[in-house]
């Protein structure tokens, strides 16, 4: 059974079909990458399947639970990182860590969260005070606090340096490995390549391509593929 | 609930991190405080008639600005659309700022009440009633507080919005420039103006008869505080990429517009001028009377001499008097049965000389009128004429009203201070104007025992 099943989503805003019938399934211990340009509708999706935007049409299905007939249930499965969202400039990471274990019924412990996570040096400090680096770490760690079956990330290494970057990725690579199923939202080719089992470029709201991320660079790179796809 | 108990603690632990948060919760309302004292310093009693207003503002500052601030800036910067992917209800995020705001509200109230007995303030006559008073006018203003919230997308745009509703209603919403002292326009408009309610309601428990007889303005606040929760509910937005359903906003507003047309349609508000005058003041004779020795020399031309028609009516905020067929409200009977049974083994009460006497016990009705305590004031000065017609000799009484009426200042006045044996607040402040009362319901009793005043 895939750990998150999109089937026929569609939503639209006003006169902009923003996603159109997409489908896809995400097994356990798979990183899914939905590779697009900005508004290409990939937010939208991931915003569906949070339960933030009421899709138009489609079934989103969370370790088989229905998140219309049962939302709660399924964002108890879900852990998520989104573009746009941040922290109190004056909460330090265990503060934060603390909280959003109490909204959960079996969290995980603050203190190794906080050494995974590569944040026990800035335990203590104010949010203001972190890095880009480290504020997406955090964010990381919160998605992660509920021990989630399925994680769902929507840009998570924008704006930070290449060094940053990378760390953060590899602790999406360790999420993968302990049997968790990834959903991926990038416009980071090389982000996409490196880090995913399978990719859907997606363009105008609709998947264009499904594959492994080196059967789409077949003949050229994968910019020039979702290139050569949206433009047709 | 361990959900919400953390976030409310959280809460308030960052709001203390918070040097502006702390400057306008806390340091804000002890200035405002400060700054009525210093206007209203020679009251009769410090600040005693203003706790409502006080109080009102530090409700009103935290509602226009505390509460939406806190909202605005969270969903800026994405709080809330982090919170909102957790999975509890999404009520838990709603209750939990309004409690932590609330509990930041009533340290602040706290505070500011502890520097007003600092300054003489005395016990409120009703403690409990005015929590609740403080409670419901907290409830009004923090819905508003919300509606702003979901209105507006960032948070210059509250502080300007804030000022929208703060401004006029602290300077022509009977807040903090009395009623009173408006002009009249100005007193229509206040009535359509939430303020008002939350002054009355609370100040009627600070020197008043308590809620009971505040029944209007809870109302008022109740009614403001359900249609204002009721369209900050359908307004909510998690994230200001949604925009607000601003027609609701017509429900809030339309709501004041409602509470404003029910209250002018209750009639003006009564104004207390609190200054009665010297005591020739009601005197018909053209040129002073002869000096008298003594009480024991008044004659009953003296007595002619009086215009008791000058006296304020018995119906006026000035030295009151109930009717004799009157009944109280059954809520402040126990006041007054405490007051009858305490009075004759109050001390000032008995002391030998019978004008001293006199002299005391129009204090017991003297003071409440002064703090304007609502039913009580008008209640008491009958115990206390019934009173002074059992201890003092009835050929000796209306020589001796005469004689106190004509000499306010004399006399001792450490009586005032020995209030408390009947449950009346000590109040401290210049004594003039308890001297000026004690005259009135001296003529008032002596217009009565002489006939001139109809027994009603």
């Amino acid at each position: 059974m895939p750990l998150i099943a999109v089937h026929g989503l569609s939503h639209r805003y006003g006169g902009l079909q923003a996603v159109d019938g997409i489908s896809f399934e995400i097994a356990a211990g798979e990183i899914f990458g939905l590779l697009g340009p900005n508004g290409a509708g990939k937010t939208t999706t991931l915003e569906c399947i949070l339960g933030l935007t009421a899709p138009d049409e489609g079934r989103i299905t969370i370790a088989g639970i229905d998140t219309r007939t049962d939302p709660g249930a399924a964002r108890k499965k879900t852990g998520a990182v989104l573009q746009a969202t941040g922290l109190q400039d004056k909460i330090t990471p265990r503060e934060a860590l603390d909280l959003f274990a109490s909204f959960h019924a079996t969290p995980l412990k603050t203190d190794p969260l906080l050494a995974r996570f590569g944040l026990v040096a800035k335990a203590d400090a104010a949010f203001e005070t972190l890095s880009g680096g480290q504020k997406q770490r955090l964010a990381l760690a919160l998605a992660f606090v509920g021990d989630p079956q399925v994680l769902l990330l929507d840009e998570p290494t924008a704006g930070l340096d290449p060094q940053m970057r990378r760390e953060v990725q590899d602790h999406i690579r360790t999420m993968k490995d302990d049997g968790r199923a990834v959903l991926l939202a990038t416009h980071d080719m090389e982000e996409a390549e490196r880090l995913c089992d399978r990719v859907a470029v997606v363009a105008g709201g609709k998947i264009v391509a499904t594959g492994a991320p080196r059967a789409l660079m077949a003949g050229g790179s994968l910019e020039d593929v979702i290139l050569r796809l949206t433009a047709s | 609930m361990n959900a919400l108990l953390h976030l409310v603690a959280l809460s308030l632990k960052l709001n203390f991190r918070n040097r502006m948060a702390i400057l306008y919760g806390y340091l804000f309302p002890l200035l405002f405080l400060v700054g009525f004292w210093a206007v209203y310093r020679n009251d009769p009693v410090p600040l005693a008639l203003h706790v409502g207003q006080f109080l009102t503002v530090t409700i009103l500052g935290s509602a226009c600005f505390g509460l939406p601030t806190t909202i605005v800036s969270e969903r800026e910067r994405g709080v809330w659309r982090r919170y909102v992917l957790a999975p509890v209800g999404r009520w838990v995020f709603v209750t939990g700022v309004l409690l932590s705001r609330s509990v930041l509200l009533l340290t602040s109230a706290l505070l500011q009440l502890a520097l007003a007995f600092a300054f003489g303030l005395p016990v409120p006559t009703h403690p409990l009633g005015l929590f609740v008073a403080f409670a419901a006018a907290s409830a009004a203003f923090l819905a508003i507080g919300m509606v702003i919230a979901m209105l507006v997308d960032n948070v210059p745009a509250v502080q300007a919005l804030g000022q929208c509703i703060f401004l006029p209603m602290l300077m022509i919403g009977g807040v903090a420039v009395p009623l009173q002292s408006l002009p009249q326009w100005a007193q229509h408009i206040s009535a359509f103006f939430p303020g008002r309610y939350a002054v009355e309601a609370m100040q009627l428990s600070a020197t008043g008869s308590g809620i009971a007889a505040a029944g209007f303005d809870l109302l008022a606040l109740l009614l403001i505080a359900a249609a204002s929760t009721i369209a900050a509910i359908a307004m909510f937005r998690w994230d200001k990429a949604f925009k607000p359903k601003r027609g609701w906003l017509l429900l809030a507003l339309g709501m004041w517009l409602m509470v404003g047309a029910m209250a002018e349609m209750r009639g003006p508000v009564q104004i207390d001028t609190r200054d009665v005058g010297p005591a020739t003041n009601y005197v018909a004779m053209p040129s002073a009377p002869a000096p008298k020795m003594s009480w024991q020399d008044v004659t009953e031309a003296d007595i002619d001499g009086i215009a008791f028609t000058r006296l304020p009516p018995d119906e006026a905020i000035v030295s009151p008097v109930s009717r004799s067929d009157e009944v109280p409200d059954p809520a402040i009977q126990p006041t007054l049965d405490h007051i009858r049974d305490a009075l004759p083994h109050w001390q000032p009460g008995t002391v030998t000389d019978p004008v001293q006497r006199t002299r005391n016990l129009l204090a017991i009705a003297a003071v409440p009128d002064i703090l304007q305590m609502e039913q009580v004031e008008r209640f008491v000065p009958r115990l206390v004429f019934a009173r002074l017609q059992a201890v003092i000799p009835p050929r000796d009484l209306p020589k001796i009203l005469y004689w106190i009426a004509m000499h306010p200042d004399d006399g001792d006045d450490a009586a005032i201070h020995q209030l408390s044996a009947f449950g009346l607040p000590d109040i401290s402040g210049p004594p003039a104007p308890v001297r000026g009362r004690i005259m009135l319901y001296a003529f008032k009793l002596l217009g009565r025992l002489s006939g001139r005043i109809p027994p009603v």
